[in-house]
């Protein structure tokens, strides 16, 4: 059999394409409704081009060969006698699925950059906002900031304001101009021009203001300080000013969710971005064998070249040979990711942005003094040594949201660079969801 | 010791006394035989019966009745530990040369000279060996022979939870197989509360090498067994789990005292389980030798001599 972990557009291109070839795929995914997070239509509120994420979820619903398994939490998996075991939680139970060929389309979760306040409740992703938004039909807050760097802050502002909600401000903190860097990229995606006209739209018909260059450096509850930036994230000094609203949906690009392959042995490295991705060839094939992997795992692009690489994955999986156009068009999208990770960078300046009491790991409370006296009196040197002194990144979230952080802090004390060993560690982790001590006892052993 | 020790570098490391509770299965004539051997040696070991044991540790299993409660059993947070111990060094004068991973011992007719590190070389009449799992690696840069081995484990940490656990709770079987030789893997439950919140599961065992893999039958394992002793851990949420590699020695005793071929070269090694427990007391002895004062304890035992190559 063959399983596909991750319904969102990667998983969804590669099930289809597999299905459309007579063979039988199983997806599982931890949402309650295929899309992931990007294609999360619940409500009236749809993203551009919602008709090609229909025809995908459509097919999904309807192609008998075509099985999802919803609400599924993937906690583990291993290699067994011919094929991987995986095991996973829903509603309370472990279940154990097994498959000969695997195709992973894990996805990615918003990166976020701390500020003094940050840990007040109105403080959010814009991924957070939508999926509110769109698995629940809330609105956020009634007067909201969407802030931070790159794309997917236009469909979560536009989002809000078509649900309701007023967009007090929209801050990219690069300049459009960037984009200057990559002529070919956008020659070679015309259709990405349409994209673009189409929010430009949106932005005029809800009326929000987009201002270039600034970003939120300090919450407070009903307030936003919002400062000019510049293109290394430093504040410019005296640009200073309070901005009165309920909600800030921050988000600082994508960080790939890298836990099941890094499980399984998938080869990882360091993208130019800082995030860790996997090792690929074209086929989407991982360095281990029967395992593909499409998507944001793969390094951050976006819908369009998550649902190329998923189609080949899912072809490759099924022994077809892949047409050179859809090579081409690989190429294109991967150009243009390329193009978006030099027009959204996201620099070191954010480290001045926390107070000493400021706290950088918000599940075990670690403030950025205390980060900073492990390094200058127990001599931590990199993000482990800090999280064995602080205990940040060893909360709820297993560092998922602080590990960078504090492994660039720690680097910048210290004067040099997060090494590619460190990424690729604090990255990984055994445990890809919690799962209860009865659940565990009760399962059964893979062997 | 491990008090000394907090008096001379400052309460920073979360030492607390908390005092251990191994919990008897059935038949607990072993438990009780193997208390009374350890009273002869000035341990406090109290017997306990169904009551006593059950208001030490109130979320126990019903069906358990009887154990013995160690109330010097203590635990600290060894990272901590060791951070403010090397701070300690440092303030007192001593040189920490971090990242330097040994390359060369050189010896002349047995006596130790010097050694190369990627930091640099250093000429000493007195090397210790300290290096854990990797001592055995040490000694043979030097040309002698120590066997210590990895012991593979892997410890289990939950979210934080509510105080459910009081001490450290061992399972009746933890004792039997940290003295057993078998290679193959054993799992017996010891279960303790950390001050953070977190409960932390161990221990396996096996011997397979410098294999870091990942087992889920041994996670799993280790979860029935600690909710079998503490009922009320189902509902609470595995976080993550640590791998290690213990120093294992054969005979199952630590290795305190100077090579048996190469004068100067000091090991103070294959502490399996228990380096962090025994680490005050190891320092202690090893500079008694190495001062030539006597000794608190009779190293007889310890002497990495007992490992003497076997001539073909």
């Amino acid at each position: 059999m063959i399983l596909v972990i991750g319904g969102g557009p990667a998983g969804l291109a590669a099930a289809v394409a597999i299905a459309r070839n007579g063979q039988e795929v199983t997806i599982l995914d931890s949402a309650p409704r295929a899309g992931g997070q990007y294609w999360r239509h619940r409500t009236r509120v749809d993203g551009y081009k919602s008709e090609k994420s229909a025809m995908y979820l459509q097919e999904v619903a309807q192609n008998p060969l075509i099985h999802f398994i919803s609400g599924a939490n993937v906690w583990s998996a291993s290699r067994v006698k011919d094929g991987f075991a995986i095991n996973y939680l829903v509603s309370g139970n472990e279940l154990t699925v097994t498959a000969q060929k695997l195709i992973l389309a894990t996805g990615a979760f918003d990166r976020s950059l701390p500020f003094a306040g940050w840990d007040l409740p109105g403080v959010m992703t814009p991924g957070a906002a939508q999926s509110l938004l769109k698995g629940h039909g809330v609105l956020a807050g009634r007067r909201v900031i969407v802030a931070g760097t790159g794309p997917f802050l236009l469909p979560v502002a536009t989002g809000i304001a078509a649900a309701g909600g007023t967009v007090v401000g929209l801050y990219e903190a690069q300049s459009p101009l960037r984009w200057a860097l990559s002529p070919v990229a956008l020659l070679l995606n015309p259709s990405k021009f349409a994209e673009l006209l189409y929010y430009a739209k949106q932005v005029r018909k809800y009326r929000i203001r987009i201002q270039f260059g600034k970003g939120v450096t300090a919450f407070d509850t009903h307030s936003a300080v919002v400062s000019r930036l510049s293109s290394d994230l430093e504040v410019v000094a005296g640009s200073e000013e309070k901005i009165e609203c309920d909600v800030v949906a921050v988000g600082w690009g994508f960080t790939p969710d890298v836990t099941l392959g890094g499980i399984l042995g998938c080869a990882q490295k360091v993208d130019l971005d800082g995030t860790v991705i996997f090792n690929v060839d074209q086929n989407q094939r991982s360095s281990q064998k029967d395992i593909w992997i499409a998507g944001e795992a793969t390094g951050i692009g976006g819908s369009d070249l998550a649902l190329v690489e998923g189609e080949i994955a899912g072809l490759d999986c099924v022994g077809i040979g892949i047409s050179p156009s859809l090579a081409f068009r690989k190429i294109r999208k991967t150009l243009f990711a390329r193009a978006l990770q030099k027009s959204y960078p996201v620099g070191n300046g954010w480290k001045k942005w926390s107070r000493n009491t400021t706290k950088i790991c918000r599940c075990e409370e670690v403030s950025l003094q205390d980060i900073a006296d492990s390094v200058t009196d127990l001599g931590a040197f990199d993000s482990r040594t800090a999280k064995l002194f602080t205990r940040a990144g060893m909360g709820l979230c297993q560092g998922r949201i602080c590990s960078r952080n504090v492994s660039e802090i720690v680097a910048g004390l210290q004067g040099c660079q997060v090494s590619d060993n460190e990424r690729i560690g604090y990255s990984n982790r055994p445990i890809a969801t919690p799962i209860s001590l009865g659940e565990l006892s009760d399962g059964k052993s893979t062997k | 010791m491990w008090f000394d020790l907090q008096d001379d570098v400052g309460d920073s490391f979360e030492l607390e006394a908390k005092g251990g509770v191994v919990v008897a299965r059935s038949d607990d004539s072993a438990l009780m035989a193997l208390a009374d051997s350890q009273r002869l040696h000035g341990v406090t070991a109290q017997k306990v019966d169904s009551g006593e044991l059950h208001s030490l540790e109130p979320y126990l299993h019903p069906d358990l009745h009887s154990g013995v409660f160690y109330p010097q059993d203590a635990q600290c947070q060894p990272m901590l530990a060791a951070a403010h111990i090397l701070r300690t060094v440092i303030a007192r004068g001593g040189a920490v040369i971090s990242h330097a991973q040994v390359k060369k011992i050189l010896s002349h007719d047995g006596v130790l000279h010097s050694i190369s590190t990627t930091q640099g070389d250093f000429r000493a009449p007195i090397v210790i060996n300290a290096a854990g799992t990797w001592a055995g690696e040490i000694a043979a840069l030097a040309g002698s022979h120590l066997p210590i081995a990895p012991r593979k484990g892997f410890i289990l940490v939950t979210e934080p939870t509510q105080h459910y656990i009081f001490h450290k709770v061992y399972d009746s079987d933890y004792v039997a197989n940290v003295a057993s030789s078998d290679a193959d893997l054993q799992t017996s439950t010891v279960v303790e509360g950390t001050r953070s919140g977190t409960i932390l599961i161990g221990a396996s065992r096996e011997r397979i090498g410098f294999d870091g893999s990942m087992n889920y039958d041994i996670v799993r394992t280790l979860a029935a067994q600690a909710t079998s002793l503490f009922p009320v851990l189902r509902d609470v949420n595995l976080l993550r789990v640590y791998r290690g590699f213990r120093p294992y020695a054969p005979d199952h005793l630590p290795v305190v005292g100077e090579d048996a071929e190469i004068k100067g070269l000091w090991h103070s090694a294959g502490h399996e389980g228990a380096g962090i427990g025994l680490a005050p007391g190891s320092a202690e002895l090893i500079t008694q030798l190495i001062t030539g004062k006597t000794t608190f304890m009779d190293p007889a035992a310890f002497a990495p001599a007992r490992f003497a190559r076997v001539s073909i």
